[in-house]
């Protein structure tokens, strides 16, 4: 046997037991929800038929398509409103050196460090003073907040690996700043900016208190208050559907996520740690 | 330089400054003085008392319960993790068939809300139909179905096995940029000097490896500390708030007994800790930049 043929055997040995039981809930989630409405209460791995007819009913019974066009509403709008104030703040923050630079960076860190858990009451206030309530346009605005400090840090750190001087060229070639930065800088920055941005989203798309706590009628739930609405508190439980809608609610955005993490690790390793 | 808007660093950030001041320093300066205020259930302030919001949080025996499974959550979520995040990245540093596949994998968990895999636990967790137990008994480790959520003692540990899952795929990304920041010729040296697999952990990967454990040590205290959809989507605090810890104890304080002074007490006592915390991650961040 060859030497990496076999390290690779052992690595998989030994990774084995983790790898069991980060994929336990995936093949739990799966298995529920296609089993038939009276073969969920028996605990048994494989059902006699696939009930695919579990996503169709699914759909209707929990509001699926309400939720799911508040999550998405909510999670495009508020990546928008973070990527709007954060690409100027994070231009400034890796193209010029100012007074208050540092403190502004301070701020930023400890934005990112409080959880809105943490400030729940007071932002519960602050939405009732503005009498937004029960209205999905209040989470945008919170979410938004609580994602400039990690769309700035991100940006930044991208940012930083364009070189000025292109944007210098310009400059001297005639180009107004403006002019440079839409022409020159915003084309580089583009890949860095659509990571961010997917990053923000499912920020947004698995965000729990704040929806939680504003949210009180069924049709502005988001999926993850929907979905929790469907086990909290009841004495019976649909589980072939709560299974069916967190399968339908999760696996898009894993997918995505998957095929991206490694510019995650990138920028995470050029951000957090240098 | 030409003069523009575009070259005015402060016009740019001032936007992104005022959002997020606005969400979070006006909601800030409220907790602070709800939280030296009576007030009743629906948030009137009928006038100044002191500290006596505190001094409530701090007598009530939920509250030190709530405060001293905190400290064992944290405590083991971020020991837990570090123990087997460290081998997992570095077999995942080495070249091996499948290596990508496996990388996918250990980030999974990452990808999921923590609620939905709070509520598919709790399901895999039911005594009498979760697909746990009849997995437990169909490889013979158990006899007989476990209430696993029914108790404290059985679902708090399993409620911070389900937190070290979903905080090893941060862990393990923090940990392999650190690997891949060793140089090879290291480990090539100690080779030739004779140096065992053990030692060249000890003396090599560990010191350089510090700074990085350093901070994910840190940033996960905070991580987990504000963690709250575990508890809540699978026990809510439960049975008998035996499975509380401080930020599902204060969501109850504030939302369902309408406690809104204690609640606004201990949040503000919590933001001071939490900026302890950041402090000492600053602090750890900026030794690494000296070095």
């Amino acid at each position: 046997m060859n030497p990496k043929l076999k390290k690779s055997l052992l690595y998989w040995a030994l990774l084995s037991p983790l790898i069991v039981l980060i994929l336990f809930p995936f093949a739990v989630m799966f298995i529920t929800a296609i089993k038939p409405a009276n073969e969920v209460l028996s605990p048994t791995w494989w059902p006699r038929e696939a009930a695919w007819r579990n996503f169709i009913d699914m759909w209707a019974v929990t509001n699926f398509g309400n939720a799911l066009w508040n999550s998405v509403y909510v999670s495009v709008l508020s990546t928008l409103l973070a990527l709007a104030v954060s690409i100027p703040a994070a231009y400034a923050m890796s193209r010029f050196r100012f007074t208050g630079q540092g403190f502004f960076r301070q701020f930023l860190l400890v934005t990112q460090m409080l959880s809105p858990i943490v400030l729940v009451i007071g932002l519960f206030r602050l939405v009732v003073w503005l009498g937004l309530l029960d209205n999905v346009n209040s989470i945008v605005f919170v979410y938004g907040a609580f994602n400039v400090a990690f769309t700035v840090w991100m940006l930044q750190s991208y940012f930083s690996t364009i070189p000025k001087d292109l944007e210098e060229a310009a400059w001297i070639e005639g180009a107004s700043p403006a002019k440079a930065l839409v022409m020159v800088f915003l084309p580089l920055a583009l890949p860095a900016m659509t990571v961010t941005a997917i990053f923000s989203f499912i920020n947004a798309w698995n965000e729990f208190v704040i929806a939680l706590t504003m949210l009180r009628r069924q049709e502005s739930y988001t999926l993850p208050i929907q979905i929790f609405s469907l086990v909290a508190g009841r004495y019976t439980v649909e589980w072939h559907h709560v299974m069916a809608a967190t399968f339908v609610a999760t696996i898009p955005v894993a997918i995505i996520f998957a095929w991206l993490q490694r510019y995650l690790v990138r920028g995470l390793a050029i951000g957090a740690v240098k | 330089m030409i003069r523009s808007p575009l070259t005015n660093p402060y016009v740019l950030i001032l936007p992104g400054f005022l959002l997020a001041a606005f969400i979070i320093l006006w909601p800030l300066y409220q907790l602070g003085t709800i939280s030296l205020n009576d007030v009743n259930r629906f948030g009137q302030l009928r006038g100044f008392n002191g500290v006596e919001n505190y001094v409530a949080v701090f007598t009530d025996p939920d509250f030190l319960g709530a405060l001293w499974r905190t400290f064992i959550w944290t405590g083991g979520i971020v020991f837990g993790t570090l123990i087997v995040s460290i081998p997992v990245a570095m077999i995942l540093n080495e070249d091996f068939y499948g290596r990508s596949l496996a990388r996918v994998i250990i980030m999974l968990p990452w990808a999921v809300s923590l609620t939905m895999t709070a509520i598919v636990w709790r399901w895999a967790l039911n005594g009498e139909s979760g697909m746990l137990n009849s997995g437990l008994q169909g490889i013979g480790l158990i006899d007989q179905n476990i209430q696993w959520l029914a108790r404290a003692s059985t679902a708090f540990p399993v409620q911070i096995m389900i937190g070290i899952l979903v905080t090893i795929p941060f862990t393990t990304t923090i940990f392999l940029g650190g690997l891949s920041s060793i140089p090879d010729d290291l480990y090539e040296a100690a080779k030739l000097e004779g140096a065992s697999r053990w030692q060249t952990f000890r003396e090599i990967t560990l010191p350089l490896m510090k700074p990085f454990l350093n901070i994910s040590i840190v940033l996960n205290m905070i991580y987990v500390f504000n963690s709250f959809p575990i508890i809540w989507a699978t026990t809510q605090g439960g049975p008998a708030n035996s499975t509380d810890i401080l930020v599902t104890y204060l969501y109850k304080l504030g939302f369902r007994f309408g406690k809104l002074g204690e609640a606004s007490a201990l949040s503000v006592m919590m933001f001071v800790l939490l900026l302890a915390f950041t402090i000492l991650y600053v602090a750890l961040a900026m030794r690494r930049e000296r070095t």
